[in-house]
């Protein structure tokens, strides 16, 4: 039994029927490939946000040549970004970028970096901070800030560092200067990157791949059941005995079966489980975020609009993210002569304010907002389409990790169910790795193998991650964590103390360079009566006068003075704070009576 | 609830040893203002007080040697803000990034933040 026909289900039942085993497929809606499908409409093809054929596994890579053969094109890949009606390469090219800034914006953008690099933040725990500290703030609001904000929906200031950190790893101005001198040619570097100029992608669309399965199966003798949306999971304690589908006419089938693939959330696999498993595993998979993917595609009467694959948007008076351009994909996804289709991508939230406006109210804002940026004049506007993609993304927010270590340990206990896939196993995966966890969960099936499929693509890196360091950042692959501060880090905050040496030093450094700098001034200017007044200070700093001796003797004298009334003041707050924090840990052990009250009712 | 309850002594000692960040924005702003605000303060004090044929404010307006065209009258008042909050905030700034600085170099495995 295998629930979904995406990629993940529809791979898992290939090589099962393949190697002898008859596998059921339930999928609910109507269409195979999940989220890489592509929609027809009036002919014209459609992705999902388009998708890539691009793969480090060989495994993955010969499983699709052997499917499609030559039924693939190998694309050309443009990528730009849009800003302030300028197209910037992306991967970002320095040279480029600056040429595209123009003189003053890139002068701009070199002070900011210049400030970065000399004053930058102390802090580093968000990622504004993060990236601005690296590239300066102007090209961070640039590069980073408008499109990251569209795509997760919270300001960068919310995203934690450790994100930014993540997934911009080595990247630095440095190393992208030099790597526009040193030539990596022939490296391995170099060939992952031409891999990423280019890519494999199949002539109808991912589709294509998803709807061949589908037929292999059904000529083999194992339709996939289409319509039929799996409600109930029956369990029999730590095991799976049979799957309740709703088919489109409202009939319930019971199906049993030996093994169980899951490819469907796993929020909506544990909700789905009778009798329940235990409470703490249903919270933990009640806690588990998506977030989720719109498209408004768009017939416009023109062909060549522009010669990108896609383009970011990284304008804030538009809320549109992305937008495709399918005959840059593949030629075949038109029907007409003349015509392009587009798809304008936004990020969304299921059940808020874009994903539930009505169709037509999108297709006039995407006609609107392609004229704003005056990539499509909305006249030439033909036809609309809107097509909604519920859990794009599983989120990674503050709490996953701990909900999903609880799931996991509870699914790997149902001893006949295998959970693959991309929300199979809430892990951002590409198709490739959402593959190989089905292939190995077959493999195990088949008792050739004791893969561990939760450790797919856990350690890996992305190589396209790995490849593209040296030019540019994606932002796009991993997702990004909320700044969440633990207690202690807030008490951390509250209590901490003041370095005495630290605040005597930097109090040495400005008491003494301004006594330095207020006694050089008169100096240079001379005069009759010049410092008459400066020079009383020698009642308390010996020795000192307006001269310039006195200026260095000033320079000393002041910074000793001012290590010392440095000192002192830290040794002083820090002798408060303590007090304060002693009592507020007596008052822990000892709550006073109106603390121990519950007050929920 | 008891201390133990919420944390445990590895995080209260890792609480009680935390050290201080300045931050240099915030510090510069606060020195901005209070140069700023107490020249402006001293001067306008002055000014609203000066007698008649009487030299007002003879010794503050020797602060001219540094900051040209201050004086002690009321736009001297403004031009002070002015230069106070100038100097207010370098002095800030410069207090906190050498503060930061020893920080780091005395407590390296401590984290930013
Ligand atoms: C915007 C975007 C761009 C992407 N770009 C790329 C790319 O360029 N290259 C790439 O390789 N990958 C890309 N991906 C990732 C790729 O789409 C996924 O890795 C892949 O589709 C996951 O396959 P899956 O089978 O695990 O899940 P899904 O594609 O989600 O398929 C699951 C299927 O299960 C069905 N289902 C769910 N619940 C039930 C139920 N209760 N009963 C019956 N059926 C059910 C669904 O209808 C669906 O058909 C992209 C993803 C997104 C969102």
């Amino acid at each position: 039994m295998i629930v979904g026909g995406g990629p993940a289900g529809l791979t898992a039942a290939w090589d099962l029927a393949r190697a002898g085993v008859a596998p059921i497929v339930l999928e609910k809606d109507s269409y195979v490939g999940g989220i890489s499908r592509t929609v027809q409409y009036k002919g014209y093809r459609f992705d999902i946000g388009g998708h890539r054929f691009f793969t480090k596994v060989d495994q993955v890579n010969d499983w699709w040549m052997d499917v499609l053969k030559d039924e693939f094109l190998l694309r050309p890949r443009l990528s730009r970004i849009f800003y302030n009606d300028v197209f910037f390469d992306y991967p970002l090219k320095p040279v480029s970028a600056l040429r595209s800034l123009g003189i003053i914006e890139a002068g701009l953008v070199g002070m900011s970096y210049l400030k970065a690099q000399l004053f930058p933040h102390p802090e580093e725990a968000n990622l504004e901070q993060w990236v601005s500290n690296r590239f300066g703030y102007r090209l961070y609001s640039i590069f980073f800030k408008t499109y990251t904000e569209k795509v997760w929906g919270m300001k960068c200031t919310e995203i934690g560092a450790d994100w930014a950190a993540q997934r911009i790893k080595n990247l630095d101005l440095k190393a992208a200067v030099k790597s526009m001198f040193i030539s990596n040619r022939g490296s391995k570097k170099q060939q992952i990157t031409t891999l990423i100029e280019q890519f494999h992608y199949p002539k109808f669309g991912p589709g294509q791949m998803w709807e061949k399965v589908r037929d292999l199966l059904g000529e083999s003798g194992h339709p996939v059941q289409m319509g039929h949306d799996a409600q109930v999971i029956h369990m029999d304690g730590r095991r799976v005995v049979a799957v309740t589908a709703v088919d489109r006419d409202g009939n319930r089938v019971r199906h049993e079966g030996e093994h169980f693939i899951s490819t469907m959330p796993i929020r909506e696999l544990i909700q789905a489980m009778d009798p329940p498993p235990p409470p703490e595993v249903l919270a933990a998979a009640n806690s588990l975020r998506y977030r989720d993917f719109l498209t408004v595609g768009l017939v416009v009467n023109k062909d060549k609009l522009f010669p990108d694959n896609w383009i970011y948007i990284h304008s804030d008076k538009v809320k549109v993210g992305r937008i495709q351009n399918f005959g840059n994909w593949s030629p075949f996804m038109i029907p007409e002569e003349g015509r392009s289709c587009i798809g304008l991508e936004y990020f969304v939230q299921e059940g808020d304010e874009l994903w539930s406006a009505k169709d037509e109210d999108l297709i006039e804002l995407g006609k609107k907002e392609t004229d704003t940026l005056g990539l499509i004049n909305a006249a030439d506007v033909v036809d609309g389409v809107v097509i909604r993609q519920p859990k794009a993304y599983p989120v990674y927010d503050g709490v996953y990790k701990d909900s999903l270590a609880t799931l996991k340990e509870y699914l790997q206990s149902v001893g006949n169910l295998h959970c693959v896939g991309r929300n199979g196993l809430h892990r951002y995966n590409n198709q490739d790795h959402s593959m190989l966890t089905a292939m190995y969960a077959a493999e195990n099936i088949l008792g050739k193998a004791k893969h561990d499929v939760w450790e797919v693509n856990l350690e890996e890196e992305y190589h396209e991650e790995k490849a593209t360091d040296a030019k540019g950042a994606t932002g796009e692959r991993l997702v990004p964590q909320r700044v969440t501060l633990s207690p202690v880090q807030v008490l951390e905050d509250a209590f901490a103390k003041y370095d005495p040496v630290a605040l005597g030093a930097a109090m040495a450094v400005v008491f003494g360079l301004g006594l330095f700098l207020a006694t050089a001034i008169l100096v240079v200017k001379g005069g009759p009566h010049m410092g008459t007044h400066l020079s009383l200070l020698n009642n308390y700093i010996p020795g000192y006068s307006v001269t310039w001796p006195g200026a260095f003797v000033g320079l000393i004298l002041g910074a000793v003075g001012g290590f010392l009334n440095g000192w002192t003041m830290a040794v002083a707050i820090n002798a408060v704070v303590t007090i304060h924090l002693s009592r507020l840990l007596k008052r822990l052990d000892n709550p006073a009576p109106y603390e121990t009250m519950d007050l929920e009712v | 609830m008891s201390a133990d309850d919420s944390f445990t002594n590895k995080e209260w000692q890792v609480i009680g040893r935390a050290i201080a960040r300045l931050r240099a924005s915030v510090m510069a702003v606060v020195f901005a203002m209070l140069g700023g605000g107490v020249l402006f303060l001293a001067t306008a004090v002055l000014v609203v007080n000066a007698t008649e044929g009487m030299p007002v404010g003879p010794t503050l307006s020797l602060l001219n040697n540094y900051f040209p065209g201050y004086s002690v009258t009321w736009p001297g008042a403004f031009i002070g803000l002015v230069y106070g909050a100038i100097v207010g905030g370098a002095a800030g700034y410069l207090l906190s990034y050498v503060y930061n600085l020893v920080v780091e170099t005395r407590h390296p495995h401590m984290k930013k933040g």
